[in-house]
């Protein structure tokens, strides 16, 4: 699955570790998501989408 | 909110510390090596020191990390972690060593404390973990218990045939930790945690 996480992270000049905080999750699960090694769950990905104001199939796409 | 930029550490400084770390790895390696040769230890022995260096090595590790990497950077469950991997260790030096400062059922009254306490250090890093870090220990379990499952009935098999001796639980219960810690890494290394 790909996704477009660093891409909104550094249009909002934000670090890892700002996401990770915004998520609840930690630094290097935000990382494994923006290289593709990690696949979020439902709960998780809902959350990246109401951080970053965009529906889910805008950020996340097969 | 604040906003920040992810620097990571000059390239001289990760090279320092990859030597530093390089070097404490050979002169821990070689000090075992001579301590388990001066003292001619039953292999399995040997290979649960190992394993006792090893998750020593691995929370030293961890508490040089957390301890040089930006305040910005949340600690997550690193303090959990490096007390899960001491308690282990000490838990396999223990019945080594316990027996010459105290008598047996007094060491292995401590090697139960030490279990309960974690295992409860366990669940609490379970519960404080977040999705990617559950998942990582759920995929180590997974391997680990698969290769040694076979692992165990080759071995077994083998042995009901008279083909080889049989092996103490003190021998197996360091190589299930052998085995779990390399699991553990391909796991973490899955995921880019290295």
């Amino acid at each position: 699955m790909n996704n477009r996480l660093k891409v909104l992270r550094a249009e909002r000049d934000w670090s890892q570790a700002d996401l990770a905080e915004q998520l609840g999750v930690s630094r290097q699960t935000v990382n494994a998501l923006e290289t593709g090694r990690y696949d979020p769950s439902l709960p998780l990905a809902f959350r990246i989408a109401r951080v970053f104001g965009h529906p889910i199939e805008s950020i996340f796409s097969e | 909110m604040v906003t920040r930029s992810d620097t990571p550490p000059p390239l001289a400084l990760k090279i320092l510390g990859i030597l530093a770390l390089a070097g404490f790895g050979a002169a821990t390696g070689a000090a075992v090596a001579s301590l388990a040769a001066s003292r001619a230890m039953a292999w399995s022995d040997e290979v649960a020191l190992v394993m006792a260096v090893g998750l020593l090595a691995m929370a030293i590790a961890s508490a040089v990390v957390m301890a040089t990497r930006p305040a910005s950077v949340p600690k997550g469950c690193g303090l959990l972690q490096i007390a899960t991997l001491l308690l282990a260790s000490a838990m396999f030096l223990l019945p080594i060593y316990g027996g010459q400062f105290a008598t047996a059922d007094v060491v292995f009254g401590a090697v139960i404390v030490l279990l309960v306490i974690q295992t409860v250090t366990n669940v609490l890093l379970w519960n404080k973990a977040d999705e990617m870090l559950r998942r990582i220990m759920a995929e180590t379990g997974a391997m680990a218990f698969f290769a040694c499952q076979a692992a165990l009935f080759v071995y077994a098999a083998a042995e009901r045939l008279d083909l080889v001796g049989p092996v103490s639980s003190w021998g197996l219960i360091g190589i299930t930790m052998g085995v779990y810690l390399c699991a553990s890494c391909l796991a973490a290394a899955r995921r880019g945690i290295h």
